[in-house]
């Protein structure tokens, strides 16, 4: 009999849902971006003026607005996998049943990565519903999952919560310390995308914009192009590949640092 | 079976472990010795493939820990009952590890009747005391049902009830043929519990001896001569160990009373002092540690 990584995940899965806060935490992030993304709608569709109708995009609209509050969650949660082992300790009792490093960590970055995007989906399609709901209230012309790009962005939103979920899990194997990671996670998908084009130069500030990884991969979630920017389906694969790179770089760390 | 060959680990400059080689052998309970700071804890986790060597290698059953296909069937390690994550209950805490290594939920109520929290399964580990929490680090590392066991430190923290307990506990892992090694910086605690002593002091071994040898090296007797360069001499051609003792006296060892009175006479060297005496084990240790730390000085 052998040891294998399906044992491996199995035991993740335990240790993740046996913390109640890891579940409530996860809720909670649904919560905010359903909650908050259908209260910005709603305000969204308030100032709705038909002048400017060709640049409203209702479908990103209701669910942008959640989402900068409920990827901070999803992220520090992602860090706790990770950095939960280190304060606890647990990493060497975990390292020493499962000795092998690459099985451990692929298994956590499956298992939350697979969390998060479901998580995600349930929140981004809610939100949408809601939202789509809220903004016609107000009085704005809303959008359907028929309309073309719509169901692609409302599913990449989900998909971009998996993507912070494992920028987390990154970032928590890397520095190992919760605070540090977190704060490092807030630069990376909140001040820097947000605060960031504020203070740089114009042309600098667009670069950002373009190109920033979270910036770029948030293009997913929209249905009306803005000409300036990447096309949805290469500013995801733009976040990532940034993604990839940091998972790498915590791969190869894992591996060879001792526990 | 552990094996370790010139296992070396640095830290910065600093050699933690320095090319230690000895064989931790099945069926007895081997206490792992030395002063806090010596590198015992260091070698049990390069032994779990936790930190790697700088040099030298470990075998556990033949191979590198981390080639193991079923390791908690290997190897089950307490190393700190601390690391724990307090807001998990006692029972998941030891099904995260049972599912890691596919054992049944069953197993896993077995152990924790074992180690006498059964009362307490459902607990939050982090409201135990240090004592149940040591019985929980022992509930996890006797999961796997494993060939090996590794206890760094384990009566920390336990009542004399339980460090009686965990003192059977290890008899009998070794009685049945399994592979029990124990650390701690205290002999008084390995004098009731192991077979077999290996002795680390910076790093370094000074002693890898059966605890019936090292009892029987532990006891000397006080000498004091007139001519105590020629009865150095003969007692140490006789076999015995000669080292000075307090206030210009000899403690011989190796030799009986009788005997060295014998080899005094045949040299002509009067005696004024001829004492059987029993160190503690303790002491023996101290003294074992404290030369290996002079000759180290000597040596810088």
């Amino acid at each position: 009999m052998r040891a294998t990584i399906a044992d491996t995940f199995r035991s993740e899965w335990t240790k993740f849902r046996t913390i109640p806060s890891n579940i409530s935490t996860m809720l909670t992030a649904v919560v905010l971006m359903v909650g908050l993304g259908t209260v910005t709608a709603y305000r969204a569709g308030e100032g709705y003026q038909a002048a400017a109708s060709r640049a409203f995009d209702a479908t990103y609209i209701s669910m942008y607005g959640g989402f900068l509050f409920a990827e901070i969650a999803v992220g520090a949660l992602g860090v706790l996998v990770m950095t939960s082992e280190y304060v606890t300790g647990m990493i060497r009792t975990s390292l020493t049943v499962v000795p092998r490093r690459g099985r451990l960590l692929a298994a956590k970055v499956g298992l939350f990565g697979g969390i998060a995007l479901v998580a995600g989906e349930v929140a981004s399609f809610a939100s949408f519903l809601l939202g789509q709901a809220a903004i016609g209230a107000a009085g704005a012309p809303t959008a359907t999952l028929g309309q073309p790009g719509v169901l692609r962005a409302v599913a990449g939103m989900g998909l971009i919560w998996g993507l912070v979920g494992l920028v987390g899990v990154a970032l928590g194997c890397l520095l190992r310390s919760t605070m540090m990671a977190v704060t490092v996670l807030v630069a990376v998908n909140f001040l820097i995308p947000i605060i960031g084009p504020r203070l740089l130069p114009e042309s600098a500030g667009e670069v950002l914009m373009t190109y920033w990884p979270i910036s770029a991969g948030l293009q997913v979630a929209t249905t009306v192009q803005n000409a300036d920017r990447l096309t949805p389906w290469a500013g995801l694969g733009l976040m990532a590949a940034f993604t990839a790179v940091l998972l790498a770089m915590a791969f190869a760390l894992f591996y060879s640092r001792d526990a | 079976m552990i094996q370790l060959e010139g296992l070396t680990k640095r830290y910065g400059d600093r050699t933690a472990v320095d090319g230690l080689t000895f064989t931790v052998e099945p069926g007895r309970v081997t206490g792992f010795l030395g002063p806090n700071g010596a590198g015992k804890s260091t070698t049990m986790r390069m032994i779990l493939g936790l930190d790697r060597p700088d040099e030298g290698r470990v075998r556990v059953n033949g191979r590198d820990y981390v080639d193991a296909p079923l390791p908690m069937r290997e190897v089950g390690a307490l190393l700190d009952a601390r690391a724990v994550h307090g807001r998990r209950t006692a029972r998941n805490h030891l099904l995260w590890l049972a599912h890691s290594n596919a054992i049944p939920g069953k197993r896993v109520d077995e152990v924790l009747h074992l180690v006498g929290l059964g009362s307490v399964t459902r607990k939050r580990s982090g409201t135990f005391s240090l004592g149940m929490s040591q019985r929980l680090g022992i509930a996890a590392a006797l999961l796997g049902d494993s060939k090996v066991l590794l206890f760094d430190e384990p009566v920390n923290g336990l009542d004399p009830e339980g460090i009686k307990w965990i003192r059977e506990l290890m008899r009998g892992l070794a009685d049945d043929g399994r592979t029990v090694l124990v650390s701690s910086h205290l002999m008084s605690e390995m004098a009731l519990t192991a077979d077999h002593l290996v002795v680390i002091g910076k790093g370094k071994l000074i002693a890898d001896v059966e605890m019936r040898e090292f009892v029987r090296h532990s006891s000397g007797v006080l000498v004091r001569a007139e001519d105590q360069g020629l009865l150095t001499r003969r007692l140490t051609e006789a076999g015995a160990c000669v080292e000075p003792g307090a206030e210009g006296a000899l403690v011989v060892t190796g030799l009986e009373a009788k005997e060295i009175g014998r080899l005094a006479t045949e040299a002509r060297v009067v005696l004024s002092e001829l004492t059987p005496q029993r160190l503690s084990l303790e002491e023996a240790y101290m003294n074992l540690t404290r030369d290996s730390l002079e000759f180290q000085a000597v040596v810088a």
